[in-house]
């Protein structure tokens, strides 16, 4: 019982990160553009959250700059892939470069300082309980990733705005013809992107490794944008995948932990899984009939208004 | 004054060739502005990575030892972007043609005779493309995106590293380090140059780049590349398949990642580590399109990336400027690579604002 609660409350820390930068993103691809520097911007919002957090010890100050960092890095691949209609394939992997730089450079003074955890968001008399901890026994970045899923879902089906968005993500001309900005909404989507991707970013020292590392995001961008993928561009079916997700990276960490069935298996092997996962993942939803049709019709191409 | 953008009507061949020697000055420039506001010495970054590594003739065999990988995974890069497929996990192809090599080094340990490396060369270049067929089967029959599995399978070519070196693979008399043993003679790369650290590997990547440029140029196969990244409607109509094209681009550029991954095993590290991948396959990336896609420019953005290698190593010890800074001037200069992109569709034409006729 004890081990199960342990492995729940794991899932849920490591999930959430994924879960909020996928969102970021399925917004973005949903405009019609494809945003492939959600590692990079992560990364971005990692180091920004994690100096904020070793300064001043506010890790809802260290989320909001990390949300702003992310935001800011977003705005470099606007400007180049919208206002300048650069290739997004190569605009988004020129993004991961630079931030993998950019957060090394800015967290190279930062090595082996500790900061402390994001504490649970309600107080602890809620949780004393072992079922109850697991409901009110996380920080906020878990809480907000469930409402998100709702509210992105609502605003991409339930408004005005969201119906925009999805035009301009479907038919840009047709969009574009009957006078609405295509250029604008997808500033808009691609700087929540980046907000969400920042907040994903700082997740990993506020909620995971309390330290700064070089590229302590490991990938785990990539795997939110192949989970937009499998999840067919819909929030909730984002819901279910980043958290399967979540639950094979803890078993890595069990298998790390050196007991049990788990660690008969090397380790390495584990380590690997998320990523072979992300390929079967990817394998599995292809097999589907729907696949492809569901995918925003103008995504990864750039708008040029016809006249 | 206003400035006011206008379509070409056709794509502009003179900033096709201007624009990255123009992202590489701003690079320069902005570079030492950048890193000045944030309190480096940033005049000097610029110097320590652009200029000393050309300056002084120490650094010349590191350039090319730096240069000759580069080249060879930029110009696989650049064959398969050419046709529109986007292989973006050369690092783990490079990593499985660093293995294949390991394995053949391994295996014939002790023994002498001048066939071991070139089966070693052959067992690497078998061993990029047939991790590089995996997204390409994925792709072709499944219609699965090759971004995202390949770049996947790059992770999880590091781990196959950490297990191989760890376990079946560890040195018995390596005092419990991750790490093959030293391979023997027969199995290293030899140097070209006497008394330097130039290894054959370098003509090896200016050959592979002559012989990429040769065939771009003047074979149905470079044609073939070019008409199905170019015109893909085109290229059905003229009985190009798509699937046959996306296998050709994928194993060339796979086998050539692995022709550089086995070079390197062979030659500068002579056994397998931990920090065998260096990310040559990430920044080769930047030299393909920093070289237009063209295997002659691939040569030529090989070295300006291997000069900032090396510069930023100089850098380091010089200035302080810590490594990562090499990382951020490699993406600016893809960034205003891609953002000048678009004067070669377009030109910047002045407009003299016009009285409106209702005024006066």
């Amino acid at each position: 019982m004890e081990l199960t609660l342990a492995i729940i409350i794991t899932v849920v820390g490591a999930s959430t990160p994924i879960l909020i930068a996928a969102l970021g993103e399925l917004v973005v691809e949903r405009s019609g553009v494809l945003n492939l520097g959600v590692e990079g911007m992560m990364l971005i919002g990692a180091i920004a959250g994690f100096v904020v957090q070793f300064h001043t010890g506010n890790p809802y100050l260290a989320l909001l700059c990390g949300a702003a960092a992310g935001m800011a890095a977003s705005l470099i691949f606007g400007f180049l892939t919208l206002s300048l209609s650069a290739n997004q394939t190569a605009t988004g992997l020129a993004l991961t470069i630079f931030g993998t730089g950019f957060s090394a450079l800015a967290g190279s003074s930062y090595s082996a300082r500790p900061v402390s955890l994001m504490q649970p968001l309600f107080p602890s008399d809620l949780s004393a309980h072992p079922i109850a901890r697991v409901i009110f026994g996380y920080s906020f970045p878990v809480y907000f990733s469930f409402i998100m899923v709702v509210a992105i879902w609502y605003f991409l089906h339930k408004t005005r705005a969201g119906l925009i968005l999805r035009a301009v993500g479907e038919n840009d001309q047709s969009a574009h013809s009957i006078g609405y900005s295509v250029i604008g909404v997808r500033y808009m989507a691609v700087m929540f992107g980046g907000a969400m991707a920042g907040i994903a970013g700082a997740c990993f020292p506020l909620l995971l490794t309390p330290q700064w590392a070089e590229r302590m995001t490991a990938g785990r961008g990539w795997i939110a944008v192949a989970l937009v993928v499998f999840a067919s561009w819909k929030p909730f079916r984002l819901l279910g995948g980043a958290y399967l997700f979540g639950l094979v990276m803890t078993m890595e960490l069990y298998a790390k932990a050196g007991s049990g069935p788990l660690s008969a298996v090397p380790s390495e092997l584990w380590a690997a899984l998320p990523y072979i996962a992300t390929v079967a993942v990817l394998v599995l939803i292809s097999l589907r009939r729907d696949a492809s049709t569901n995918a925003p019709a103008c995504l990864g191409k750039p708008f040029l208004p016809a006249n | 004054m206003q400035f006011r953008l206008e379509k070409r009507r056709e794509p502009s061949r003179l900033m096709s060739y201007a624009t990255p020697f123009a992202a590489v000055l701003l690079t320069m420039v902005l570079g030492a502005v950048v890193f000045s506001l944030i309190g480096y010495n940033g005049i000097g970054a610029v110097r320590e990575i652009f200029l000393t590594p050309l300056t002084n003739p120490y650094k010349w065999q590191d350039l090319g030892i730096k240069a000759a990988p580069l080249i060879i995974i930029g110009t696989g890069l650049s064959i398969a972007y050419r046709a529109n497929v986007w292989n973006i996990g050369a690092e783990g192809q490079y990593v499985m043609g660093g293995l294949a090599g390991t394995g053949i080094a391994l295996l014939t340990y002790g023994m002498t005779g001048w066939w071991v490396l070139p089966l070693m060369v052959l067992a690497g270049i078998l061993g990029g493309m047939a991790y590089a067929a995996i997204p390409a089967f994925l792709r072709t029959k499944l219609n699965v995106n090759e971004i995202l599995t390949s770049l996947m399978l790059t992770y999880a070519s590091v781990q196959l590293i950490y297990y191989l070196i760890r376990a079946p693979w560890k040195d018995p008399m390596g005092m419990g380090f991750p790490q093959t043993r030293l391979f023997s003679e027969a199995a290293r790369l030899p140097t070209i140059i006497p008394g330097t650290i130039v290894h054959l590997g370098v003509p090896i990547a200016i050959i592979v780049g002559l012989i990429a440029w040769f065939i771009m140029t003047r074979s149905v196969f470079g044609y073939r590349m070019r008409v199905v990244g170019a015109a893909p409607h085109a290229a059905r109509y003229g009985g190009f398949s798509e699937n046959k094209t996306i296998w050709l681009a994928m194993l060339v550029s796979g086998g050539l990642a692995g022709l550089a991954g086995v070079l390197e095993v062979a030659g500068p590290f002579q056994r397998m580590v931990p920090g065998f991948p260096t990310n040559y396959g990430f920044t080769a990336i930047i030299v393909a399109f920093l070289g237009r896609l063209n295997p002659l420019g691939v040569i030529l953005a090989g070295i300006v990336l291997a000069i900032t290698f090396v510069g930023g190593e100089v850098a380091q010890t010089t200035i302080g400027l810590p490594n990562a800074a090499t990382g951020i001037f490699q993406a600016m200069m893809l960034f205003f690579l891609l953002a000048g992109d678009i004067l070669i569709k377009y030109r910047l034409r002045r407009v003299s604002p016009q009285p409106s006729v209702g005024a006066a």
